[in-house]
């Protein structure tokens, strides 16, 4: 086979499966295979850890603690989330540029801050939220408000993102029509972009609430009272079926809000 | 004329019914707002007054300060080759972490995609239903649901206790929550794509792997591939989170420099994940531009 006929075999999908197959090598060969991958007695630990489940710690006391645990959980993330939707949605607005058009062409200033918004966006969510966590937690001290920040931050750059997009793609002849009647770029946002892409606001910002409740799940690891904080917990003290209960109570949480939301996205689509 | 109309413009009774779960749950999540803020504010630590107190933005201020070095004693570790070549290391680790989580997730996804797509079990794409195949979508997607529902980290928490520190732990931790993720996903793409292809090939007598082969696969694995890249920005980032559990990479290193206050040295890790983070988000989009299946 002439290099040619390789290089115009070797195009799009194969190359890309020879790119992945390449990459998944690679980091095959960072492993250090010279240690044992398991720890010793590491098998009888998962034996132990997966006996525990029958029966998990259903005890009152413990219950109520696992009930106050996910009610933390929930409060952080509905803070945090709400927090994210009054940063992101301005944000988003000024990165969709829909302000920067109007009908009299561009205005430069505005397109300026267009492209600076969106850089800040970028680099909000380029950090994970407990990193960030982390990060406030050595500059100001730990609170439950630090870790709504924190949470919020990221939460916030992918919400801006998404808003931007899906304020973009609004459908042109509505707007144009606002525009003709001499509406300010302001106006043309209020009752031209804003109402048409609101059930796609909603759809994702309700979509985002269930990775939300994940997030303040594990915001517990600075120390904030919540389902990981606890998980954290009983699992220094090897108390395993305590571990099976709290994992129960996080994924009923997360599935009921996942239910919740695609109920509404559902009663959304069009 | 007009009243028929106004009558017509009407909502149906099925409308009015969405109408009212989209209307009740933004009312529920209001209410829930205002509750969840009022229970941290009420709560006397909440931390919210310190954020107007002058001297938490001082601390702020001093942090940031030490990230830049000021107040550190021997030379920076910026200046230092060797330093760059160590966190360098622990960088391609993580980026190995990310790549071999994305492979988990990616090859778990695979085996599972048939049988956890409804449309396999019930028949729609030929073959006969059965009632193991509805068995086994049902358990697949139940672990679908479970590996998603539980966050990396607490994935990450579970596994060290068995496996040894390194790469393999975060990246197990990181595959199976993704997992759940581009399983779901890629299930619902099969479930939406055109059946008469495989129903094709099956009525030519093509004998399973084959109808998987060259009727779905096709068809399902750009979309496969971009959600594969999609993820993979995200892993990125949270590798790093993982790793602050033993488990290896930048995150380990992270963690044990925050704790003995080597701020520097975190702002040149800081530098190496930001990196990461930008190469992946570049590599990803410029891949996922590729992935047309012609």
């Amino acid at each position: 086979m002439s290099f040619r006929r390789l290089q115009s075999w070797l195009t799009g999908p194969r190359l890309l499966t020879l790119g992945i197959v390449c990459a998944l090598a690679w980091s095959l060969s960072r492993v250090d295979w010279q240690q044992p991958i398991a720890h010793t007695g590491g098998g009888a630990a998962a034996l132990k850890v997966l006996l525990a489940l029958f029966p998990p710690d259903l005890t009152p006391e413990f219950l109520s603690i696992c009930v106050v645990a996910s009610w933390h959980t929930l409060a952080y993330a509905v803070a945090g989330m709400s927090l994210a939707v009054a940063l992101g949605l301005p944000l988003g607005i000024l990165a969709s540029g829909v302000l920067a058009v109007s009908s009299d062409g561009h205005n430069p200033r505005r397109w300026t801050l267009m492209v600076a918004v969106r850089f800040l966006l970028a680099a909000m969510r380029s950090v994970h939220e407990l990193v960030w966590a982390l990060l406030f937690v050595a500059a100001v001290g730990l609170s439950p408000m630090a870790a709504i920040l924190a949470m919020a931050i990221p939460y916030a750059g992918i919400l801006g993102r998404i808003y931007a997009e899906q304020l973009q793609v609004a459908p042109p002849e509505p707007i144009a029509a606002l525009r003709t009647t001499g509406a300010s770029p302001l106006r043309v946002l209020l009752y031209g972009y804003i109402p048409m892409a609101l059930p796609d606001l909603l759809s994702y910002t309700f979509y985002r609430l269930e990775c939300g409740i994940r997030a303040a799940a594990i915001m517990s690891f600075v120390g904030i009272d919540g389902i990981g904080f606890q998980i954290e917990l009983s699992l220094a003290d090897l108390l395993f079926r305590q571990v099976w209960t709290l994992l129960i109570f996080l994924v009923v949480l997360v599935v009921a809000v996942d239910w919740w939301s695609s109920r509404v996205r559902r009663s959304m689509a069009y | 004329m007009e009243r028929t109309g106004i009558q017509q413009s009407r909502p149906t009774g099925g409308q009015r019914a969405r109408f009212n779960v989209l209307r009740w749950s933004v009312y529920a999540a209001a209410l829930l707002v205002v509750i969840a803020w009022a229970f941290i504010l009420l709560d006397g630590n909440s931390g919210f007054g310190d954020l107007f107190r002058e001297r938490t933005w001082q601390n702020a201020g001093g942090f940031i300060a030490s990230l830049a070095g000021q107040g550190s004693d021997g030379p920076s570790p910026f200046v230092q080759a060797a330093r760059w070549r160590d966190t360098g290391r622990l960088a391609l680790n993580t980026l190995a972490m990310s790549i071999l989580a994305m492979g988990i997730a990616g090859a778990g996804a695979l085996v599972l995609l048939m049988p956890g797509a409804r449309n396999v079990s019930d028949g729609t794409l030929g073959g006969a239903p059965s009632r193991t195949g509805a068995l086994v979508y049902g358990a697949v997607r139940i672990l679908y649901t479970l590996t998603r529902a539980i966050p990396e980290l607490v994935w990450a928490m579970l596994i060290v206790f068995f496996l040894s520190p390194g790469i393999i732990p975060g990246a197990l931790a990181l595959g199976i929550h993704n997992l759940g993720i581009v399983g779901r996903l890629t299930s619902e793409v099969v479930e939406n794509l055109d059946p008469a292809p495989a129903r094709a090939l099956r009525a030519a007598g093509a004998s399973s792997p084959k109808v998987l082969l060259y009727g779905v696969f096709p068809q399902a694995l750009p979309m496969f591939l971009t959600f594969l890249m999609y993820r993979w920005e995200v892993v990125i980032r949270t590798t790093v989170v993982v790793g602050f559990l033993n488990a290896g990479g930048l995150g380990r290193e992270f963690r044990l420099r925050m704790s003995w206050f080597h701020y520097e040295d975190v702002a040149l890790l800081l530098v190496w994940y930001l990196l990461l983070v930008i190469a992946v988000d570049i590599l990803s989009a410029q891949l996922r531009r590729r992935v047309r299946w012609d």
